[in-house]
């Protein structure tokens, strides 16, 4: 092999290297201040900016207010704001390598992000199907909490001749 | 018997979403368990520090608690 087919052979891989699709999963946190009606519009510039970049949509997950475990300060031009609450939601996809950077230079700029995270993931479901074993617990402990509950007893109204009569054969013993 | 979750309940990936899940690999104070604790094999320990890791930085978990 000459010197010029190992230059080409190695800009081929590069180019298929490049063209080669991967599985990524960002996350975000958009700013709590965002309204509701709004939420839909910022999302769909994420879903066009990866559409642009060449990706295809495996999965999910619509913005919903999450609290935060610690607020997260952002700078937001002049001002440093923090935040304890935010959007979070997430979106799978399939794309080209150069598209991941792409994608994570649009959310590191567009300011309605506060916090955002992209990754190499499998294309199967990773959520954990089961439910924690300790909230299971929980629950059982609920049903035995419930189960000693008695119905009380509904009595009616008693008469002054019944009641009388009842003290009398109480106080005859 | 071990007390592997993960085995226990066929997880095969681990999610940096589900939170109770994780929850469960950290101790009061918000740290990662060790092996011997957490009953994992290497690989699956591997796996769920990661995910924490993941979890921490998007506000989930926190990185310290009182």
């Amino acid at each position: 092999m000459t010197a010029d087919e190992m230059v080409m052979d190695t800009n081929e891989t590069e180019v298929a290297d490049a063209v080669a699709l991967r599985i990524y999963e960002i996350g975000y946190h958009i700013v709590p201040d965002t309204k509701e009606e709004e939420l839909e519009k910022v999302v769909g510039s994420i879903r066009s900016e990866i559409e642009k970049a060449g990706g295809s949509f495996i999965a999910e997950g619509a913005p919903s207010l999450t609290k935060l475990a610690y607020p997260i300060s952002f700078r937001e031009g002049e001002k440093t704001v923090e935040y304890d609450r935010g959007f979070f939601g997430w979106i799978k996809f399939e794309a080209p390598i150069m598209a991941a950077q792409i994608i994570e230079a649009f959310l590191k700029q567009n300011k309605s992000f506060f916090r955002h995270i992209v990754f190499q993931t499998v294309r199967e479901d990773t959520r954990a199907k089961m439910k924690a074993p300790q909230l299971r617990e929980v629950k059982r402990t609920d049903v035995i909490k419930q189960a000693p509950r008695r119905v009380e007893e509904v009595s009616a109204p008693v008469s002054e001749e019944e009641l009388e009569k009842a003290l009398q054969d109480i106080t005859t013993e | 018997m071990s007390n592997n979750i993960l085995t226990q309940n066929d997880i095969q990936h681990v999610d940096y979403k589900d939170i109770d899940l994780l929850k469960q690999f950290i101790n009061p104070h918000g740290r990662i368990m060790a092996r011997g604790k957490s009953g994992l094999t290497a690989k699956q320990q591997r796996a769920v520090e990661a995910a924490i890791k993941r979890a921490r930085f998007m506000g989930l978990l926190p990185f310290i608690q009182k």
